[in-house]
């Protein structure tokens, strides 16, 4: 993925430590890992302490990751269990390989 | 409105059905397991059921015991540690008045202690237990929402072991000296053994309770 854009902000809305939640985050940073590596932040929001936030992002459902940079902002909902979904979702990968809904 | 204006509208709509579908799938998919509800100022997140599950395993597991009382003092939720505290059974604990299980003298101030509910505030008092005999404990406020009180209740019992065992060997050893003094009477040799017997006896309860509140008792 040569590619792909120097910078990747990225933002993990959580429930505390919900299983999804702690799931969502992991399954992140591997991702993160393999496919960003050292150019990727991540900042994790936990919404049950502060639940306002959620309106930022217009979040509905957690775990929610939001791709702030590079624009456009894209939104993932779920725990990223699928990653040829959340690849696609982040655009690190072409949305014809079989991860449709 | 103008073309240009309806293309507009009509991408924001796409985007609106796109992100209530994509909610919809994890929802389905069981991929989410809280959701954020209410108004922009009164912003709640409802966690589904089994999101508690790890909280409610460690609340279970822990040696301390954990109340959750409403606000007239009822118990409502009460775990195992809690329940082996009082050696009474938790369904007889459920919706039970807390103070029932208190010292007469220590009532008021949980009372007192109830009513302001500030977090992390904490009191001492005495429980009484089930085979009649008293446990003293720190109850802390763990929590205090929607008109439930959540307590900890700590056993302070291991904190008063280190005194309690000095005094027994203390004594222990006037008795010993008492037996080994030359001229020592029989009456005053039999009351120091009895006193003897009676710290070891002491010492021995208080090991049992060590090894019930310590790890192995679990």
């Amino acid at each position: 993925m040569s590619t792909t854009p120097e910078r990747w902000d990225l933002r993990l809305y959580t429930a505390g430590q919900s299983p999804k939640s702690l799931a969502a985050l992991a399954n992140l940073k591997r991702i993160c890992d393999e496919h960003l590596a050292g150019r990727y932040s991540i900042e994790v929001v936990d919404l049950m302490k502060n639940p306002r936030l959620a309106k930022d992002d217009e979040i509905v459902a957690i775990p929610t990751l939001v791709r702030k940079l590079p624009a456009p902002l894209r939104k993932i909902i779920g725990d990223l269990s699928n990653e040829e979904r959340a690849l696609v979702g982040l655009q690190l990968r072409p949305h014809n390989t079989g991860a449709g809904k | 409105m103008n073309s240009e204006g309806l293309s507009r509208d009509a991408a924001m709509l796409q985007d609106a059905v796109e992100d209530a579908e994509d909610v919809c799938r994890a929802i389905a998919r069981g991929e989410v397991d809280a959701f954020v509800v209410g108004d922009e100022k009164n912003s709640k997140v409802l966690l589904l059921a089994n999101a508690y599950q790890r909280y409610r395993q460690l609340v279970e597991r822990m040696n301390q015991g954990a109340v959750t009382v409403s606000v007239h003092g009822n118990i409502l939720y009460a775990n195992q540690k809690f329940s082996q505290m009082l050696g009474i059974p938790l369904a007889q604990l459920y919706t039970a008045p807390l103070d029932a299980y208190v010292g007469i003298a220590d009532r008021a101030r949980l009372g007192s202690y109830l009513m302001l509910s500030a977090s992390g505030s904490r009191i001492e008092l005495t429980l009484n237990r089930r085979d009649g005999t008293t446990l003293p404990v720190k109850l802390s406020l763990a929590s205090f929402a929607d008109g439930y009180a959540t307590l900890l209740v700590t056993d302070m019992r291991p904190l008063q072991w280190p005194a309690l065992t000095v005094d027994a060997l203390d004594s222990i050893r006037d008795c010993l000296e008492t037996l080994n003094k030359p001229g020592a009477d029989n009456a005053e040799a039999r009351k120091a053994r009895e006193a003897i017997s009676e710290e070891v006896n002491g010492l021995a309860r208080m090991i049992d309770e060590m090894l019930d509140v310590g790890p192995r008792g679990g």
